[in-house]
Order: structure tokens, then sequence, then C-alpha cells
């Protein structure tokens, strides 16, 4: 062990993931430039992103410039069920990272060229945790829960729904034969992000879809009105 | 999964933050109970980032940051265990607020300069 007396200290103060984050911003100016809104979807695998943006496109294709980017560690799979609506998607494969980061949306996007968009959506890898800390320049991020996945999930995850504008709970069809508690989920989701949007949907009987795509209109004619 | 990533950016900080040939002794950051970091994984991938490099044997010290929960009426609420979550106030009843807690920061790097003169002798 060498002397203590020898030790200097020095005051830092920087973010962990400010490198991240400088990359966010400039994504971010890129987006405004171009007025597009742009949404960063996270959830555990196989909550229903993909299903949901399905759902989506097919009601925003017609009157909107929709693109998508699927993040996945493995397959171009969710790329394609995006594309098989005519919608342009780019799958991001991210080796193995358990989230997207602003560098490889920012690859993605040149990759992509989908030209001039209203509305991009970005499908992040499927995890609850990690992608909760980066920052991918969007307007707004949110955290999709299946009532399949338990009412308690906001509280043992409370760091993206405390983050998340909006929630939306998926798969609403399956209610009836699930003890999930939509009151206390709505409450829990309400103590971790006070005024955040609460939406519950089911894309297999299109329940609750016309409110998530009016949100999505509503944010982007805002954006465009500064 | 993430914390390794994190802890390399940590490392190229508290590398950034020392003259040339330092040897870090420590680093200090905070970590808020809603930053989606596990201290316990944080500190396995600090070991792991510095294992074998110019900075092995560097410390990492987590200031670990608990969210509080804040009423708009009767400020900052003491009653919450952390780990739990209130939604009304004990107090007034009224919906519950929430203030920190997201800190990933990296707060402070002790170090020794010129690591030549001060390792002792070589033996
Ligand atoms: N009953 C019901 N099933 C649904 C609904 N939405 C999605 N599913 C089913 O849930 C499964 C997973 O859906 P995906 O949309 O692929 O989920 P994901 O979140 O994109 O999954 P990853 O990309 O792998 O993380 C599929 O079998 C869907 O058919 C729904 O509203 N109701
Ligand atoms: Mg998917
Ligand atoms: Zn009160």
């Amino acid at each position: 062990m060498s002397c203590e007396t020898d030790a200097r200290v020095v005051e830092v103060q920087r973010r962990a993931l400010e490198a991240n984050e400088e990359q966010a911003a400039r994504l971010r100016n890129r987006f405004a430039a171009a007025g597009t809104l742009v949404v960063n979807l996270i959830s555990s695998p196989g909550s229903g992103k993909t299903t949901l943006l399905e759902a989506t496109v097919r009601r925003l294709g017609a009157s909107l410039r929709c693109g998508v980017l699927e993040g996945d560690v493995a397959t171009e799979r969710d790329a394609d069920r995006i594309r098989a609506l005519g919608v342009p998607a780019h799958q991001i494969l991210t080796g193995g990272a358990c989230h997207l980061d602003a560098r490889l949306v920012e690859r993605g996007l040149d990759e992509a060229a989908f030209g001039e968009l209203d509305v991009l959506f970005i499908e992040n890898v499927g995890n609850l945790i990690c992608p909760t800390n980066y920052d991918l320049g969007e307007d707004f991020k949110v955290a999709l829960l299946s009532v399949a996945e338990g009412d308690d999930k906001p509280f043992k995850y409370p760091a993206i729904f405390s983050r998340a504008e909006v929630t939306v709970v998926t798969k609403a069809d399956l209610l009836p034969h699930l003890p999930f508690d939509l009151d206390a989920v709505r409450e829990r989701v309400g103590t971790l992000r006070p005024g955040g949007t609460f939406l519950v949907t089911s894309a297999t009987t299109g329940d609750g879809v016309d409110a998530w795509c009016g949100l999505i209109e509503a944010r982007l004619r805002a954006k465009r009105n500064g | 999964m993430h914390e390794m990533g994190i802890a390399l950016e940590i490392l190229r900080i508290a590398g950034e933050s020392v003259p040339d040939g330092a040897r870090i002794e420590r680093v200090a950051v905070a970590v808020g109970e809603l930053s989606a970091v596990e201290p316990e994984l944080l500190a396995a991938a600090w070991e792991a980032a510095v294992a074998g490099g110019p900075q092995a044997g560097a410390a990492l010290e987590i200031d670990w940051r608990p969210a509080r929960q804040t009423c708009a009426a009767c400020g900052e609420i003491p009653e919450r265990v952390p780990g739990s979550w209130l939604r009304l106030c004990p107090r007034c009843g009224m919906p519950l607020g929430i203030e920190g807690g997201g800190e990933l920061d990296v707060l402070r790097v002790v170090y020794v300069e010129d690591a030549e003169e001060t390792d002792g002798e070589v033996a």
C-alpha cells in the first residue's frame, strides 16, 4: 500500500452516461429539425411491443409517414413484421447488448435511410431494466406492461415506470383470465410518475388502440406547433 | 446486464480526470434508487473493468441515493421505507410526488500522481 498522504482528490461531478446523453442530444436536434416525433417503446420480452406497433401503423400508416427501428439481440423478425404492412422498418442487431443506445440508433437511422418521417417508433430490446438509462433522443418513453406479467411490476421496476411518460397496459383481453388488479397498477404507476399518461389496450380486440394512436397524433401536432 | 458498459464509462471519465500516469486509488460514484443500476452488479462489473489494466486495484465507492417521496403540502415524507412506495400522504391524504433517485454520477477520484515514485521500493 502506498503512503496515504500522497493521495490527491479531484472533484469530478460528471454524469456516468454523459457520452450517450451528448449523442442523444444531437439526435434530438436532428429530429426537431425534421419535425419527427420519436417514441421509445420499452418492455419485457413478449409484452406486445411489435404487435401494438403493427396495430398502430395499420391505423396511422395511411395518414402519417411512419418508420420503425427495431432493436433486438438477434433476428430480423420484428422488422419483417412491420415491413409486411408496407411501412419502412430497419432492424438494429445489438450483438448481445441488452439495450439500444444513441450511437446504435444514429447508425441504424443512417443505414435505414427512411427519408422524411412524421413519426419514428423505436422498439427497444425486450428488457425492463437496461434500456431505462439510455436516452435515444426520443420525445418520450413508453413502458408497456402486459397483464400476464403481474400487477406488482411497477414497484419491482420503479426506474422505468418513473421515467416513462406513458404507460401502456397490453393484452387487456386476457384480464378475465388473470388475477391482475388494473386499478392497483394505475395507482402504482401514478405514484412513480405523477401526471403520466396511463392507457389500457388490447391489440387482439383493438380496445384502447384508438386512444393510443390519438395520443401519437396529438403529440406530433404539439411538436410541430412548438 | 448493462452495468459493464457503465463501469467502463466511469473508468473512462475517471481516467480523464487525473494527470497522465496517475494511479487511481478510488472512484466515488452516486447511484440512485431509480437509476436502474444494481450496486452489487456495478461493483462486480467494476472489478472486471479494472482487472489486468493500468488501474487494477482501483476501488469503486458507491454512494447510494434513495428517492424521496414528497407531498406538495407537507414536504418530504420521512415515513417512506426505502424500497417501498407510499401512494398517498400519511398526513393529509394527497397524492405524493417523487424526487431524486435518478443519480448516476462520477463524484470524485482519489489518485496518486506519478505511480512510479510512490510505489515504494521495487524488489
Ligand atoms: N391475447 C393477446 N396476445 C397478444 C396481444 N398483443 C400481443 N400478443 C401476443 O404476445 C406475444 C408477443 O408479442 P410481441 O408483439 O411479439 O411482443 P414484443 O414485446 O414485441 O416481444 P420482443 O420483441 O420479443 O420483446 C405474441 O404471441 C402476440 O400474439 C394482445 O393484445 N392480446
Ligand atoms: Mg418485438
Ligand atoms: Zn401531505
